[in-house]
């Protein structure tokens, strides 16, 4: 059975899954108080924890090996709604350099309107006292610097744009 | 001595006043603008706020420390590790002053804080030494030249370095340029000195460090080895204490090597003196810490002694307590250093709010930190949020203990290196013990994690649903019974 046609659409984290009915049916899975289950697959006995619950939301979030997850829930009525609403996405191609961690900018490297080349370098970033030379993995012209020496930066920053 | 300045932030500067308040003496804590609401500020009995978050007008500023020292009435200073502890400079200035400094003399300092004064220092005790070319390089094509002497790969290194700053691994010869002038570069924005030099760069090496202790009537003992093999850009991540594949015979050796290094400068206080060991088991000469170190609570975890209490006994002039037939090694001690970094994204920092922050607990668990929930990691520092520490009776339960740790330590809000941890103590070349410095580049992915995580997000996502279902069955009797109530109510 292929995925859309199964009964639940579920994210956890940044993961989805698709199960149906009979797949959950045939789950070893008990529940040991409120918030513990035990469930056994492929003859591992794993022990989750429901730390939050909002069922009116279909969010919950479980606690599997120490670390949390966040699972959203999606029945055959929310998959149909999503599938109605889509088709309306847009794609805007910017080319631009991002900072890939928080930091701050030691030295822009490159100006405005320069023609930079694959593997040279377009800024120091500095972050944590590690200096990170930001390079370009194309060739192409630099439209625009967004940012100047000595200045902190978020990761996700655009730090050039180009064109 | 009444009170004690340290002059440090995070965890180690928290670690250290632990251990003054117990030999009741009194604390001064210094904090930068960033770190107002720091554990370690909260902690003291007194604080000064040096200035910005930057380091280089904050925690660096000796001039400034020692100011507010003498103003307070304090009479040792305690530098921790990293900013101003093996800044040889400083520590005169606070002798100077009228002050101890809790920590090495100035003099030994300066020989084994720069690491080609420390070559030649121990030169005549016969301490095997890595191939390579022992003065400060600035020119391009001198290096160049000697490089091609030794053979690539090479290794640049900051002479004033620690901590793998200033640190470049060089494999040809179109890299040597840009990589110096980094290394360069870092070296002088860390250190204040851009002296770099170059050494052949042992492949398949390992990192066996050996601690040691001398008080200021000449006694020095060695508190065994740590492996700190496992790194990440050059920068260790896991240590443990013993090594696995040490003899004590080999141990013996190196530890009676480490006490001649600290001898040959006079050394006082506590420092460690790190060895390359190739998979011969030879060992070389590294270079001496004179500080005390990051993973410093392995060695304590198995000697049970506390070595910030033993620094500030030979400080005040106090003779060591024990000698080297008095300590053994008991037990296995393991340490995760828990950065706020994405393994599964090169280890970049993965800056932050810690929206959810539980320490495990429990038997031969030990958490050495300066956070709580809801606090953030400053860009302006070092990225290490915690040093997780385990001990068992012996390495299998160690481990045991560090994995069962690992999973009650709850961090949310960043990435941290927490999961690596599960994947280096779950591996097998750790578990059997061979394994060296390239560990990571050998062994690790971040597809390992990401398909663990994977699985058990699944888990996850079967558990919710299975919940959620049930949840909603619950409400349907409650609708049945409105409706018999109804029927009744119509009869």
């Amino acid at each position: 059975m292929s995925d859309e046609k199964k009964s639940f659409k579920v994210k956890s984290n940044e993961f989805v899954f698709a199960f149906d009915k009979a797949e959950l049916a045939a789950l070893d899975i008990f529940q040991k108080s409120p918030t513990w289950y035990n469930l056994i697959k492929d003859h591992k006995s794993i022990n989750a924890t429901i730390v939050d619950a909002n069922i009116a939301e279909k969010m919950v979030t479980v606690e599997v090996d120490g670390e949390s997850y966040t699972v959203n829930i999606k029945d055959e009525l929310d998959q149909m709604l999503e599938k109605m609403g889509f088709g309306a996405s847009s794609t805007r191609h910017v080319k631009e350099i991002k900072a890939p961690m928080p930091g701050l900018v030691l030295q822009v490297s490159v100006k405005e309107g320069q023609e930079v080349k694959e593997g040279e370098r377009i800024l120091i970033l500095e972050a944590m006292k590690m200096e990170n030379s930001i390079t370009l993995h194309t060739n192409a012209t630099i439209k625009k610097i967004r940012v100047i020496n000595g200045q902190a930066v978020e990761k996700g920053q655009v730090l050039v744009e180009l064109e | 001595m009444q009170k004690i300045l340290v002059a440090n932030r995070g965890e180690i500067a928290l670690r250290i006043m632990r251990t003054i308040r117990r030999m009741g003496i009194k604390s001064v804590a210094v904090y930068s603008e960033a770190d107002r609401h720091a554990r370690h500020v909260l902690f003291a009995d007194e604080a000064v706020c040096l200035g910005p978050a930057p380091s280089n007008q904050s925690y660096l500023n000796g001039d400034k420390i020692i100011a507010f020292a003498k103003e307070l009435g304090v009479d040792g200073i305690h530098p921790g590790y990293g900013f101003l502890s093996e800044n040889a400079d400083f520590a005169q200035k606070v002798e100077d002053a009228g002050i101890t400094f809790i920590g090495p003399g100035p003099e030994a300092m300066r020989i084994m804080g720069s690491k080609l004064a420390a070559k030649d220092c121990v030169k005549a005790y016969d301490i095997p030494m890595v191939p390579g070319i022992q003065e400060a390089i600035t020119d391009v094509q001198l290096a160049k030249k000697i490089a091609g002497q030794v053979g690539y790969p090479i290794l640049i290194k900051a002479s004033a370095g620690g901590g793998g700053k200033g640190m470049r691994i060089v494999d040809k010869e179109e890299e040597l340029e840009e990589q110096m002038e980094r290394a360069i570069s870092e070296a002088t924005s860390s250190f204040g000195d851009g002296s770099v030099f170059i050494e052949k760069y042992v492949t398949s090496p390992r990192h066996v460090e050996i601690q040691v202790l001398a008080d200021k009537f000449g006694n020095t003992v060695h508190l065994f080895e740590r492996e700190c093999s496992v790194q990440r850009r050059h920068q260790k991540v896991v240590e443990e204490s013993p090594s696995s594949i040490l003899t004590p015979e080999l141990r013996k050796k190196m530890g009676a090597a480490a006490v001649m290094v600290a001898k040959s400068c006079n050394y006082t206080s506590t420092g460690t003196v790190e060895f390359l060991m190739d998979d011969k088991l030879n060992f070389y000469f590294l270079e001496m810490n004179t500080r005390l170190q990051v993973e410093h609570p392995v060695t304590e975890m198995i000697t049970g002694i506390d070595l910030v209490e033993e620094q500030i006994k030979i400080a005040r002039g106090e003779q060591l307590g024990f000698t080297q037939d008095d300590l053994k090694i008991n037990g296995h001690a393991l340490e995760l250093r828990v950065y706020a970094e994405d393994p599964l994204n090169n280890f970049l920092p993965s800056i932050g709010t810690l929206e959810k922050y539980v320490r495990p607990q429990g038997e031969g668990v030990r958490v050495d930190d300066g956070y709580e929930e809801g606090m953030a990691i400053p860009i302006y520092y070092d990225p290490m949020i915690a040093k997780l520490a385990t001990f068992g009776r012996n390495r299998t339960e160690a481990i045991a203990n560090m994995l069962q740790a690992i999973k009650d330590y709850k961090i949310e809000g960043l990435s941290t290196t927490l999961p690596f941890g599960t994947f280096v103590f779950e591996h097998e070349a750790f578990v059997s013990g061979k394994f060296d410095t390239h560990f990571v580049k050998n062994y690790y992915t971040p597809e390992k994690i990401k398909e663990k995580q994977k699985n058990n997000a699944e888990i996850a996502a079967l558990v919710a649903l299975k919940h959620y279902l049930d949840s909603q069955e619950i409400l349907k009797p409650v609708d049945n019974k409105s409706t018999s109530w109804k029927r009744r109510l119509a009869h």
